[in-house]
Protein backbone atom coordinates (compact mmCIF):
# COMPACT_ATOMS: atom_id res chain seq x y z
CA UNK A 1 0.00 0.00 0.00
CA UNK A 2 2.46 2.46 1.26
CA UNK A 3 3.91 1.39 -2.41
CA UNK A 4 1.82 2.59 -4.55
CA UNK A 5 1.68 6.46 -4.65
CA UNK A 6 5.80 5.88 -5.45
CA UNK A 7 4.94 3.14 -7.97
CA UNK A 8 2.55 5.29 -9.93
CA UNK A 9 4.93 8.18 -9.99
CA UNK A 10 7.90 6.85 -10.19
CA UNK A 11 7.58 4.78 -12.71
CA UNK A 12 6.18 1.36 -14.06
CA UNK A 13 9.55 0.43 -15.09
CA UNK A 14 9.72 -1.37 -11.64
CA UNK A 15 7.17 -4.18 -12.82
CA UNK A 16 8.16 -4.79 -16.17
CA UNK A 17 6.73 -8.35 -17.79
CA UNK A 18 3.06 -7.82 -16.23
CA UNK A 19 2.20 -5.87 -19.53
CA UNK A 20 3.00 -8.27 -22.60
CA UNK A 21 4.49 -6.54 -25.15
CA UNK A 22 3.36 -4.77 -27.74
CA UNK A 23 1.08 -7.61 -29.39
CA UNK A 24 0.39 -6.14 -32.62
CA UNK A 25 2.11 -2.33 -33.30
CA UNK A 26 -0.80 -1.67 -35.84
CA UNK A 27 0.00 1.63 -36.29
CA UNK A 28 3.82 3.34 -37.02
CA UNK A 29 5.44 4.75 -33.66
CA UNK A 30 3.93 8.27 -34.33
CA UNK A 31 0.54 6.85 -34.61
CA UNK A 32 0.47 5.04 -32.03
CA UNK A 33 1.03 8.29 -29.77
CA UNK A 34 -1.40 9.94 -31.37
CA UNK A 35 -4.34 6.94 -30.48
CA UNK A 36 -2.61 7.44 -27.39
CA UNK A 37 -3.50 11.24 -26.95
CA UNK A 38 -6.93 10.46 -28.86
CA UNK A 39 -7.41 8.11 -26.30
CA UNK A 40 -6.78 9.65 -23.09
CA UNK A 41 -8.54 13.01 -24.40
CA UNK A 42 -11.91 12.64 -22.39
CA UNK A 43 -9.80 11.99 -19.48
CA UNK A 44 -7.13 14.64 -19.82
CA UNK A 45 -10.28 17.23 -20.59
CA UNK A 46 -11.92 16.56 -17.56
CA UNK A 47 -9.10 16.90 -15.51
CA UNK A 48 -7.75 20.25 -17.04
CA UNK A 49 -12.01 21.83 -16.44
CA UNK A 50 -12.12 20.23 -12.91
CA UNK A 51 -8.51 20.13 -11.34
CA UNK A 52 -5.92 21.56 -13.43
CA UNK A 53 -7.85 25.02 -14.38
CA UNK A 54 -9.54 25.52 -10.78
CA UNK A 55 -5.92 25.14 -9.61
CA UNK A 56 -3.95 27.52 -11.93
CA UNK A 57 -6.76 29.75 -11.76
CA UNK A 58 -6.11 30.01 -7.99
CA UNK A 59 -1.84 30.24 -8.13
CA UNK A 60 -2.45 32.82 -10.75
CA UNK A 61 -5.53 34.90 -8.75
CA UNK A 62 -2.79 34.64 -5.71
CA UNK A 63 -0.11 36.58 -7.20
CA UNK A 64 -2.35 39.38 -8.78
CA UNK A 65 -3.78 42.16 -7.18
CA UNK A 66 -6.11 44.74 -9.34
CA UNK A 67 -4.87 42.67 -12.60
CA UNK A 68 -1.41 43.67 -11.71
CA UNK A 69 1.83 40.76 -10.97
CA UNK A 70 1.71 41.32 -6.74
CA UNK A 71 3.27 39.41 -4.27
CA UNK A 72 1.38 41.27 -1.75
CA UNK A 73 -1.54 38.62 -1.32
CA UNK A 74 1.39 35.83 -0.34
CA UNK A 75 3.11 38.44 1.92
CA UNK A 76 0.15 38.69 3.95
CA UNK A 77 0.17 35.14 4.58
CA UNK A 78 3.14 36.35 6.94
CA UNK A 79 0.84 38.38 9.18
CA UNK A 80 0.40 37.28 12.35
CA UNK A 81 -2.93 36.24 12.92
CA UNK A 82 -2.20 33.98 9.26
CA UNK A 83 1.15 33.00 10.32
CA UNK A 84 -0.20 32.27 13.53
CA UNK A 85 -2.83 30.03 11.60
CA UNK A 86 -0.10 28.20 9.60
CA UNK A 87 1.96 27.77 12.70
CA UNK A 88 -1.03 25.93 14.70
CA UNK A 89 -2.03 23.85 12.01
CA UNK A 90 1.42 22.54 11.47
CA UNK A 91 2.03 21.90 15.06
CA UNK A 92 -1.36 20.23 15.12
CA UNK A 93 -0.40 18.13 12.24
CA UNK A 94 2.76 17.31 13.84
CA UNK A 95 1.33 16.36 17.16
CA UNK A 96 -1.05 14.19 15.55
CA UNK A 97 0.91 12.66 12.79
CA UNK A 98 4.21 12.29 15.39
CA UNK A 99 1.78 10.74 18.33
CA UNK A 100 -0.89 8.99 15.92
CA UNK A 101 2.54 7.80 14.19
CA UNK A 102 3.86 6.07 17.17
CA UNK A 103 0.42 4.29 18.56
CA UNK A 104 0.18 3.37 14.89
CA UNK A 105 3.13 1.83 14.96
CA UNK A 106 2.86 -0.07 18.00
CA UNK A 107 -0.58 -1.34 16.54
CA UNK A 108 0.81 -2.15 13.23
CA UNK A 109 3.81 -4.15 14.92
CA UNK A 110 0.92 -6.18 17.02
CA UNK A 111 -1.27 -6.22 13.94
CA UNK A 112 1.90 -8.04 11.91
CA UNK A 113 3.48 -10.20 14.44
CA UNK A 114 -0.01 -11.53 16.47
CA UNK A 115 -0.93 -14.73 15.82
CA UNK A 116 -2.96 -16.34 18.44
CA UNK A 117 -6.55 -15.07 18.37
CA UNK A 118 -7.08 -14.89 14.59
CA UNK A 119 -10.15 -13.52 14.85
CA UNK A 120 -9.09 -10.54 17.19
CA UNK A 121 -6.35 -9.65 14.49
CA UNK A 122 -8.62 -9.70 11.95
CA UNK A 123 -11.48 -7.60 13.39
CA UNK A 124 -9.02 -5.20 14.78
CA UNK A 125 -7.56 -4.88 10.96
CA UNK A 126 -11.15 -4.69 9.45
CA UNK A 127 -12.02 -1.94 12.70
CA UNK A 128 -8.69 -0.28 11.19
CA UNK A 129 -9.17 0.28 7.70
CA UNK A 130 -12.66 1.45 8.83
CA UNK A 131 -11.56 4.28 11.18
CA UNK A 132 -8.61 5.54 9.19
CA UNK A 133 -11.38 6.25 6.68
CA UNK A 134 -13.22 8.22 9.00
CA UNK A 135 -13.60 11.54 9.62
CA UNK A 136 -15.38 14.57 8.79
CA UNK A 137 -18.82 15.46 10.45
CA UNK A 138 -19.56 12.07 11.49
CA UNK A 139 -16.92 11.68 13.33
CA UNK A 140 -17.50 15.05 15.18
CA UNK A 141 -20.73 14.09 16.22
CA UNK A 142 -19.78 10.92 17.39
CA UNK A 143 -17.39 12.93 19.65
CA UNK A 144 -19.20 15.16 20.52
CA UNK A 145 -21.42 12.86 21.94
CA UNK A 146 -18.60 10.62 23.68
CA UNK A 147 -16.54 12.96 25.55
CA UNK A 148 -18.41 16.77 25.09
CA UNK A 149 -19.87 18.44 27.87
CA UNK A 150 -22.80 15.93 27.48
CA UNK A 151 -21.19 13.29 26.27
CA UNK A 152 -21.48 9.39 27.65
CA UNK A 153 -18.16 9.29 28.45
CA UNK A 154 -17.46 12.67 30.21
CA UNK A 155 -20.58 11.79 32.42
CA UNK A 156 -18.99 8.39 33.45
CA UNK A 157 -15.86 9.69 33.94
CA UNK A 158 -17.44 12.48 36.13
CA UNK A 159 -19.64 10.18 38.65
CA UNK A 160 -16.35 8.10 39.10
CA UNK A 161 -14.11 9.86 39.65
CA UNK A 162 -15.45 13.59 39.83
CA UNK A 163 -12.99 15.05 37.33
CA UNK A 164 -14.63 16.78 34.29
CA UNK A 165 -13.45 15.59 31.22
CA UNK A 166 -15.15 18.22 28.69
CA UNK A 167 -13.53 20.76 30.93
CA UNK A 168 -10.08 19.93 30.85
CA UNK A 169 -9.89 18.98 27.27
CA UNK A 170 -12.84 21.40 25.29
CA UNK A 171 -13.66 19.40 21.83
CA UNK A 172 -13.42 22.46 20.50
CA UNK A 173 -9.84 23.46 21.36
CA UNK A 174 -5.91 22.74 19.58
CA UNK A 175 -6.25 19.74 22.25
CA UNK A 176 -9.99 18.64 21.32
CA UNK A 177 -9.09 18.39 17.70
CA UNK A 178 -5.52 16.34 18.21
CA UNK A 179 -7.71 14.13 19.75
CA UNK A 180 -10.10 13.64 17.68
CA UNK A 181 -7.55 13.71 14.84
CA UNK A 182 -6.29 10.47 16.55
CA UNK A 183 -8.72 8.27 15.66
CA UNK A 184 -8.07 8.17 12.06
CA UNK A 185 -4.28 8.95 12.09
CA UNK A 186 -3.37 5.86 14.33
CA UNK A 187 -4.92 3.68 12.46
CA UNK A 188 -4.15 5.29 8.72
CA UNK A 189 -0.62 4.73 10.59
CA UNK A 190 -1.39 1.07 11.33
CA UNK A 191 -2.57 0.77 7.59
CA UNK A 192 0.32 2.40 5.54
CA UNK A 193 2.90 0.54 7.87
CA UNK A 194 1.42 -2.97 7.34
CA UNK A 195 2.99 -4.10 3.99
CA UNK A 196 6.57 -2.68 5.64
CA UNK A 197 6.16 -5.11 8.45
CA UNK A 198 5.37 -7.89 6.50
CA UNK A 199 7.58 -7.30 4.37
CA UNK A 200 10.51 -7.52 6.31
CA UNK A 201 12.04 -10.80 5.89
CA UNK A 202 12.40 -13.22 8.62
CA UNK A 203 15.52 -14.49 7.45
CA UNK A 204 17.08 -11.15 8.22
CA UNK A 205 16.20 -11.54 11.97
CA UNK A 206 17.34 -15.23 11.78
CA UNK A 207 20.84 -14.37 10.19
CA UNK A 208 21.12 -11.50 12.23
CA UNK A 209 20.38 -13.59 15.82
CA UNK A 210 22.32 -16.16 14.54
CA UNK A 211 25.50 -14.27 13.99
CA UNK A 212 25.06 -13.21 17.80
CA UNK A 213 23.29 -10.22 17.57
CA UNK A 214 21.05 -8.70 20.37
CA UNK A 215 17.02 -7.91 19.46
CA UNK A 216 18.48 -3.94 19.91
CA UNK A 217 21.24 -4.57 17.57
CA UNK A 218 18.91 -6.33 15.38
CA UNK A 219 16.48 -3.45 15.41
CA UNK A 220 18.56 -0.59 14.99
CA UNK A 221 21.08 -2.11 12.82
CA UNK A 222 18.87 -4.17 10.16
CA UNK A 223 15.37 -3.13 10.81
CA UNK A 224 15.36 0.79 11.13
CA UNK A 225 17.60 0.94 8.39
CA UNK A 226 14.92 -0.53 6.09
CA UNK A 227 12.06 0.40 7.51
CA UNK A 228 12.54 4.32 8.12
CA UNK A 229 11.58 5.30 4.33
CA UNK A 230 8.54 3.50 4.95
CA UNK A 231 7.94 5.51 8.36
CA UNK A 232 9.13 8.89 7.59
CA UNK A 233 6.61 8.42 4.70
CA UNK A 234 3.75 7.55 6.70
CA UNK A 235 4.18 10.25 8.76
CA UNK A 236 4.27 12.55 5.81
CA UNK A 237 1.03 11.02 4.54
CA UNK A 238 -0.27 11.81 8.00
CA UNK A 239 0.84 15.35 8.43
CA UNK A 240 -0.90 16.33 4.93
CA UNK A 241 -3.79 14.26 6.10
CA UNK A 242 -4.52 16.52 9.40
CA UNK A 243 -3.28 19.52 7.49
CA UNK A 244 -6.25 19.35 4.64
CA UNK A 245 -8.96 18.16 7.48
CA UNK A 246 -11.82 20.91 7.12
CA UNK A 247 -15.18 19.13 7.86
CA UNK A 248 -13.87 17.25 11.21
CA UNK A 249 -12.24 20.74 12.85
CA UNK A 250 -15.13 23.00 10.76
CA UNK A 251 -18.17 20.88 12.56
CA UNK A 252 -15.84 21.06 16.27
CA UNK A 253 -14.83 24.31 16.85
CA UNK A 254 -16.04 26.21 13.53
CA UNK A 255 -13.90 29.90 14.40
CA UNK A 256 -12.56 29.07 17.84
CA UNK A 257 -9.33 27.28 16.71
CA UNK A 258 -7.11 29.30 14.31
CA UNK A 259 -6.28 26.72 10.99
CA UNK A 260 -5.84 27.59 7.73
CA UNK A 261 -8.38 25.13 6.25
CA UNK A 262 -10.86 26.75 8.71
CA UNK A 263 -9.78 30.04 7.80
CA UNK A 264 -10.57 29.13 3.70
CA UNK A 265 -13.09 27.98 4.47
CA UNK A 266 -14.20 31.46 5.79
CA UNK A 267 -13.06 33.54 2.92
CA UNK A 268 -14.73 30.82 0.46
CA UNK A 269 -18.24 31.15 1.73
CA UNK A 270 -18.00 35.14 2.47
CA UNK A 271 -18.17 35.18 5.41
CA UNK A 272 -15.49 37.41 5.87
CA UNK A 273 -14.74 40.33 4.07
CA UNK A 274 -14.16 39.27 0.14
CA UNK A 275 -10.76 38.85 -1.28
CA UNK A 276 -10.28 36.61 -3.55
CA UNK A 277 -6.51 37.30 -3.92
CA UNK A 278 -5.78 36.83 -0.19
CA UNK A 279 -8.24 33.86 -0.23
CA UNK A 280 -6.05 32.38 -3.62
CA UNK A 281 -2.69 32.87 -1.32
CA UNK A 282 -4.37 31.04 1.41
CA UNK A 283 -4.93 28.06 -0.49
CA UNK A 284 -1.83 28.40 -2.43
CA UNK A 285 0.18 28.31 0.90
CA UNK A 286 -2.02 25.34 1.70
CA UNK A 287 -0.90 23.83 -1.27
CA UNK A 288 2.32 24.58 -1.23
CA UNK A 289 3.04 22.90 2.24
CA UNK A 290 1.01 19.61 1.16
CA UNK A 291 2.38 19.29 -2.12
CA UNK A 292 6.31 19.59 -0.24
CA UNK A 293 5.04 17.19 2.29
CA UNK A 294 3.72 14.55 -0.31
CA UNK A 295 6.90 15.28 -2.86
CA UNK A 296 8.96 14.36 0.04
CA UNK A 297 7.00 11.28 0.12
CA UNK A 298 7.28 10.14 -3.09
CA UNK A 299 10.88 10.42 -3.19
CA UNK A 300 11.52 7.91 0.01
CA UNK A 301 9.30 5.70 -1.57
CA UNK A 302 11.59 5.16 -4.22
CA UNK A 303 14.05 4.27 -1.35
CA UNK A 304 11.39 1.97 0.13
CA UNK A 305 11.24 0.06 -3.37
CA UNK A 306 14.67 -1.23 -3.16
CA UNK A 307 14.26 -3.02 -0.39
CA UNK A 308 11.15 -4.24 0.47
CA UNK A 309 8.72 -5.81 -2.19
CA UNK B 1 -1.51 -6.48 0.58
CA UNK B 2 -2.02 -7.76 4.02
CA UNK B 3 -0.88 -11.00 3.69
CA UNK B 4 1.07 -11.49 6.72
CA UNK B 5 2.56 -15.61 7.21
CA UNK B 6 4.48 -14.35 10.42
CA UNK B 7 4.32 -16.90 12.58
CA UNK B 8 5.45 -17.02 15.77
CA UNK B 9 8.73 -18.49 16.34
CA UNK B 10 8.35 -22.17 17.73
CA UNK B 11 11.39 -22.10 19.07
CA UNK B 12 11.35 -19.33 21.34
CA UNK B 13 10.88 -20.15 25.19
CA UNK B 14 7.20 -20.59 26.29
CA UNK B 15 7.25 -17.95 28.52
CA UNK B 16 8.68 -14.85 25.93
CA UNK B 17 5.84 -16.19 23.80
CA UNK B 18 3.05 -15.79 26.06
CA UNK B 19 4.18 -12.41 27.27
CA UNK B 20 4.29 -10.77 23.69
CA UNK B 21 0.95 -12.62 23.16
CA UNK B 22 -0.97 -10.91 25.94
CA UNK B 23 0.59 -7.74 24.93
CA UNK B 24 -0.39 -7.93 21.27
CA UNK B 25 -4.06 -9.19 23.08
CA UNK B 26 -3.43 -6.45 25.08
CA UNK B 27 -2.88 -3.91 22.16
CA UNK B 28 -5.67 -5.03 20.63
CA UNK B 29 -7.94 -4.85 23.42
CA UNK B 30 -7.39 -1.37 24.11
CA UNK B 31 -7.68 -0.67 19.83
CA UNK B 32 -10.76 -1.89 20.25
CA UNK B 33 -12.19 -0.03 23.12
CA UNK B 34 -11.36 3.37 21.52
CA UNK B 35 -12.74 2.72 18.40
CA UNK B 36 -15.90 1.87 19.36
CA UNK B 37 -16.39 4.58 22.30
CA UNK B 38 -17.23 7.32 19.75
CA UNK B 39 -19.74 4.94 18.06
CA UNK B 40 -21.49 3.62 21.04
CA UNK B 41 -21.37 6.81 22.13
CA UNK B 42 -23.05 8.44 19.49
CA UNK B 43 -25.79 5.38 19.58
CA UNK B 44 -26.24 5.66 22.81
CA UNK B 45 -26.73 9.18 23.21
CA UNK B 46 -28.80 9.76 20.03
CA UNK B 47 -31.10 7.28 20.62
CA UNK B 48 -31.99 8.05 24.00
CA UNK B 49 -33.07 10.49 26.61
CA UNK B 50 -32.86 11.06 30.23
CA UNK B 51 -35.55 9.24 32.23
CA UNK B 52 -37.09 8.00 29.05
CA UNK B 53 -34.41 4.94 27.79
CA UNK B 54 -34.40 3.82 24.21
CA UNK B 55 -36.36 6.51 21.72
CA UNK B 56 -36.17 8.04 18.84
CA UNK B 57 -38.05 11.01 19.61
CA UNK B 58 -34.60 13.03 19.08
CA UNK B 59 -34.19 12.02 15.53
CA UNK B 60 -38.00 12.32 14.63
CA UNK B 61 -38.21 15.80 16.64
CA UNK B 62 -35.62 17.26 14.94
CA UNK B 63 -36.14 15.46 11.29
CA UNK B 64 -40.00 17.28 11.57
CA UNK B 65 -40.71 20.02 9.31
CA UNK B 66 -37.30 19.95 7.78
CA UNK B 67 -36.77 19.11 4.17
CA UNK B 68 -34.47 16.12 5.35
CA UNK B 69 -35.99 13.28 2.65
CA UNK B 70 -34.95 15.65 0.28
CA UNK B 71 -30.89 16.25 1.38
CA UNK B 72 -31.09 12.78 2.09
CA UNK B 73 -31.76 12.17 -1.83
CA UNK B 74 -29.58 15.06 -3.26
CA UNK B 75 -26.87 13.16 -1.56
CA UNK B 76 -27.76 9.36 -2.78
CA UNK B 77 -28.24 10.98 -6.61
CA UNK B 78 -25.16 12.67 -6.10
CA UNK B 79 -23.51 9.17 -4.73
CA UNK B 80 -24.58 7.47 -7.83
CA UNK B 81 -24.02 10.27 -10.76
CA UNK B 82 -20.50 10.43 -9.71
CA UNK B 83 -20.04 6.61 -9.56
CA UNK B 84 -21.57 6.40 -13.02
CA UNK B 85 -19.62 9.34 -14.34
CA UNK B 86 -16.26 7.85 -12.55
CA UNK B 87 -17.05 4.48 -14.58
CA UNK B 88 -17.91 5.73 -17.67
CA UNK B 89 -14.66 8.03 -17.63
CA UNK B 90 -12.05 6.01 -16.44
CA UNK B 91 -13.87 2.33 -17.77
CA UNK B 92 -13.32 2.85 -21.50
CA UNK B 93 -10.11 5.21 -21.17
CA UNK B 94 -8.11 2.74 -19.12
CA UNK B 95 -9.30 -0.09 -21.46
CA UNK B 96 -8.57 1.82 -24.78
CA UNK B 97 -4.85 3.00 -23.05
CA UNK B 98 -4.19 -0.34 -22.19
CA UNK B 99 -4.94 -2.06 -25.20
CA UNK B 100 -3.67 0.57 -27.50
CA UNK B 101 -1.22 2.87 -26.15
CA UNK B 102 0.29 1.66 -22.83
CA UNK B 103 2.80 4.36 -22.56
CA UNK B 104 0.18 7.24 -22.23
CA UNK B 105 -0.63 5.25 -18.86
CA UNK B 106 2.08 6.67 -17.29
CA UNK B 107 0.34 10.50 -17.28
CA UNK B 108 -2.74 9.01 -16.84
CA UNK B 109 -1.34 7.24 -13.90
CA UNK B 110 0.72 10.90 -12.76
CA UNK B 111 -2.15 13.03 -13.09
CA UNK B 112 -4.32 10.34 -11.08
CA UNK B 113 -3.05 11.26 -8.03
CA UNK B 114 -2.83 14.59 -7.86
CA UNK B 115 -6.20 15.50 -6.22
CA UNK B 116 -3.97 13.85 -3.62
CA UNK B 117 -1.93 17.05 -3.04
CA UNK B 118 -4.90 19.59 -3.76
CA UNK B 119 -7.51 19.12 -0.55
CA UNK B 120 -10.96 19.44 -1.23
CA UNK B 121 -11.00 22.67 0.52
CA UNK B 122 -8.32 23.80 -1.55
CA UNK B 123 -10.02 22.91 -4.62
CA UNK B 124 -13.10 24.30 -3.67
CA UNK B 125 -11.64 27.96 -3.08
CA UNK B 126 -10.28 27.24 -7.09
CA UNK B 127 -13.39 25.69 -7.98
CA UNK B 128 -15.14 29.07 -7.26
CA UNK B 129 -12.98 31.77 -8.58
CA UNK B 130 -12.65 29.56 -12.14
CA UNK B 131 -16.01 28.74 -12.79
CA UNK B 132 -17.42 32.47 -11.41
CA UNK B 133 -15.11 33.90 -14.05
CA UNK B 134 -15.86 31.08 -16.66
CA UNK B 135 -19.34 30.07 -15.95
CA UNK B 136 -20.68 31.44 -13.54
CA UNK B 137 -24.42 29.67 -13.84
CA UNK B 138 -22.74 26.33 -13.57
CA UNK B 139 -21.86 26.47 -9.62
CA UNK B 140 -25.46 27.12 -8.94
CA UNK B 141 -27.07 23.07 -9.40
CA UNK B 142 -26.32 21.08 -6.80
CA UNK B 143 -25.37 18.65 -9.75
CA UNK B 144 -22.52 20.76 -10.68
CA UNK B 145 -20.74 19.06 -7.43
CA UNK B 146 -20.86 15.24 -9.41
CA UNK B 147 -17.37 16.56 -11.19
CA UNK B 148 -15.34 17.61 -8.20
CA UNK B 149 -16.76 14.30 -6.30
CA UNK B 150 -15.11 12.29 -9.30
CA UNK B 151 -11.98 14.57 -9.15
CA UNK B 152 -11.79 13.88 -5.11
CA UNK B 153 -12.63 10.07 -5.64
CA UNK B 154 -10.09 9.60 -8.71
CA UNK B 155 -7.09 8.48 -6.47
CA UNK B 156 -9.06 5.85 -4.91
CA UNK B 157 -11.24 5.09 -8.12
CA UNK B 158 -8.56 4.71 -10.74
CA UNK B 159 -6.36 2.86 -9.02
CA UNK B 160 -9.08 0.18 -7.81
CA UNK B 161 -10.04 0.07 -11.94
CA UNK B 162 -6.20 -0.11 -13.33
CA UNK B 163 -5.59 -3.23 -10.66
CA UNK B 164 -8.66 -4.86 -11.45
CA UNK B 165 -7.67 -4.13 -15.72
CA UNK B 166 -4.06 -5.32 -14.92
CA UNK B 167 -5.15 -8.59 -13.42
CA UNK B 168 -6.87 -9.49 -16.56
CA UNK B 169 -4.40 -9.14 -19.41
CA UNK B 170 -7.09 -7.82 -21.98
CA UNK B 171 -4.48 -7.65 -24.69
CA UNK B 172 -4.36 -11.54 -24.71
CA UNK B 173 -8.31 -11.62 -23.94
CA UNK B 174 -9.21 -9.37 -27.19
CA UNK B 175 -6.77 -11.55 -29.28
CA UNK B 176 -8.06 -14.84 -28.30
CA UNK B 177 -12.17 -14.01 -28.37
CA UNK B 178 -11.09 -12.13 -32.20
CA UNK B 179 -9.83 -15.51 -33.34
CA UNK B 180 -12.94 -16.84 -32.42
CA UNK B 181 -14.40 -14.35 -34.25
CA UNK B 182 -15.64 -12.19 -31.63
CA UNK B 183 -16.43 -8.32 -32.94
CA UNK B 184 -14.72 -6.11 -29.82
CA UNK B 185 -18.21 -4.78 -29.00
CA UNK B 186 -18.67 -8.56 -27.63
CA UNK B 187 -15.66 -8.83 -26.52
CA UNK B 188 -16.04 -5.86 -24.35
CA UNK B 189 -19.62 -6.90 -22.85
CA UNK B 190 -19.24 -10.60 -22.73
CA UNK B 191 -15.76 -10.90 -21.68
CA UNK B 192 -13.93 -8.05 -20.28
CA UNK B 193 -16.81 -6.11 -18.13
CA UNK B 194 -17.64 -9.31 -16.34
CA UNK B 195 -14.17 -9.84 -15.33
CA UNK B 196 -13.90 -6.69 -14.30
CA UNK B 197 -17.05 -6.83 -11.92
CA UNK B 198 -14.92 -6.80 -8.35
CA UNK B 199 -12.92 -3.83 -9.77
CA UNK B 200 -16.13 -2.15 -10.71
CA UNK B 201 -17.92 -3.10 -7.54
CA UNK B 202 -14.83 -1.44 -5.45
CA UNK B 203 -14.50 1.22 -7.30
CA UNK B 204 -18.34 2.03 -7.18
CA UNK B 205 -18.51 1.39 -3.27
CA UNK B 206 -15.14 3.78 -3.06
CA UNK B 207 -17.14 6.49 -4.37
CA UNK B 208 -19.41 6.26 -2.54
CA UNK B 209 -18.38 6.30 0.59
CA UNK B 210 -16.73 9.54 -0.25
CA UNK B 211 -19.45 11.15 -1.62
CA UNK B 212 -21.64 10.30 1.30
CA UNK B 213 -19.36 12.24 3.83
CA UNK B 214 -18.37 14.68 1.61
CA UNK B 215 -18.95 18.43 3.48
CA UNK B 216 -16.37 20.78 2.61
CA UNK B 217 -17.19 21.18 -1.32
CA UNK B 218 -20.89 21.02 -0.43
CA UNK B 219 -21.19 23.44 2.54
CA UNK B 220 -18.50 26.19 0.72
CA UNK B 221 -20.40 26.00 -2.40
CA UNK B 222 -23.56 26.28 -0.86
CA UNK B 223 -25.51 23.31 -1.72
CA UNK B 224 -27.40 21.37 1.09
CA UNK B 225 -26.86 17.69 1.15
CA UNK B 226 -26.64 15.04 3.84
CA UNK B 227 -23.79 16.10 5.89
CA UNK B 228 -24.34 19.92 5.68
CA UNK B 229 -27.99 19.10 7.02
CA UNK B 230 -26.39 16.78 9.38
CA UNK B 231 -24.32 19.97 10.71
CA UNK B 232 -26.90 22.57 10.36
CA UNK B 233 -28.86 19.92 13.08
CA UNK B 234 -26.04 20.05 15.11
CA UNK B 235 -25.74 23.38 16.06
CA UNK B 236 -29.10 23.05 18.53
CA UNK B 237 -29.70 19.32 18.62
CA UNK B 238 -26.72 17.37 19.26
CA UNK B 239 -28.68 14.54 19.94
CA UNK B 240 -30.32 14.27 16.64
CA UNK B 241 -26.85 15.04 15.17
CA UNK B 242 -25.47 12.17 17.30
CA UNK B 243 -28.02 10.02 16.41
CA UNK B 244 -27.77 10.62 12.49
CA UNK B 245 -23.82 10.57 12.76
CA UNK B 246 -24.55 6.69 14.13
CA UNK B 247 -25.96 5.80 10.82
CA UNK B 248 -23.87 7.13 9.15
CA UNK B 249 -21.09 6.22 10.28
CA UNK B 250 -22.93 2.14 10.29
CA UNK B 251 -23.57 2.59 6.45
CA UNK B 252 -19.97 3.52 5.34
CA UNK B 253 -19.18 0.93 7.53
CA UNK B 254 -20.86 -1.64 5.94
CA UNK B 255 -20.24 -0.47 2.29
CA UNK B 256 -16.47 -0.62 3.15
CA UNK B 257 -17.21 -4.04 4.61
CA UNK B 258 -19.10 -5.16 1.62
CA UNK B 259 -16.01 -3.73 -0.33
CA UNK B 260 -13.08 -6.01 1.55
CA UNK B 261 -15.97 -8.73 1.50
CA UNK B 262 -15.99 -8.35 -2.27
CA UNK B 263 -12.56 -8.08 -2.73
CA UNK B 264 -11.48 -11.34 -0.69
CA UNK B 265 -14.24 -13.47 -2.19
CA UNK B 266 -13.12 -12.96 -5.79
CA UNK B 267 -9.49 -12.68 -5.21
CA UNK B 268 -9.24 -11.17 -8.33
CA UNK B 269 -8.82 -7.28 -6.89
CA UNK B 270 -5.65 -6.94 -4.86
CA UNK B 271 -7.10 -5.64 -1.79
CA UNK B 272 -8.27 -1.97 -2.44
CA UNK B 273 -5.92 0.69 -1.57
CA UNK B 274 -7.49 2.89 1.34
CA UNK B 275 -4.90 5.88 1.87
CA UNK B 276 -6.38 8.99 2.59
CA UNK B 277 -9.97 9.94 3.00
CA UNK B 278 -11.32 12.45 0.88
CA UNK B 279 -14.20 13.16 3.01
CA UNK B 280 -12.62 15.07 6.27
Amino acid sequence: MTTEIAGTVAGKAAVPGKVPPPAAPVVGRRGGSLAGWLGALPFLLFLSVFLIAPIATNIWTSFRVDGNFSLDPMARLFEPQYRDAFIQTINLSLLTAGVGGVLGLILAWALATSTRPQWLRNLVLSFSAVASQMGGVALAFAFIAAIGVQGMVTHVVLALTGWDLSASIPLASFWGLALVYLYFQVPLMAILMLPAFGSLKKQWSEAAYSLGASRFRYLRDVALPIMWPPIVGALLLLFANSFSAYATAYALAGGRVNLVPILIGFFTSGNVMTDDSFAAALVTGMIIIVVAAMGLRTMLERRTNKWLR
Amino acid sequence: MVALETTARPQAAPHRLTLRGSVQVAIFAVALVLFFTPLVASAVFGFTLPGKGLTLEPLTDALQGTDFAAQLSSTLQLALLSTLGSLLLLVPTLLFLHLKAPKMLRLTEWLSVVPYVVPAIALVGGANLFFRNVAPSFLVSTYSLVPFYMVLSLPLVYRTLDAGIRALDVRTLFAASASLGATPLQTLVRIILPNMRPALLGASLLSCALVLGEYALASLLLHSTFPVFMVQVGMNQPRAAAALSFLTILATWLLLAALSGASAGRGRVKKTTITKGGSR
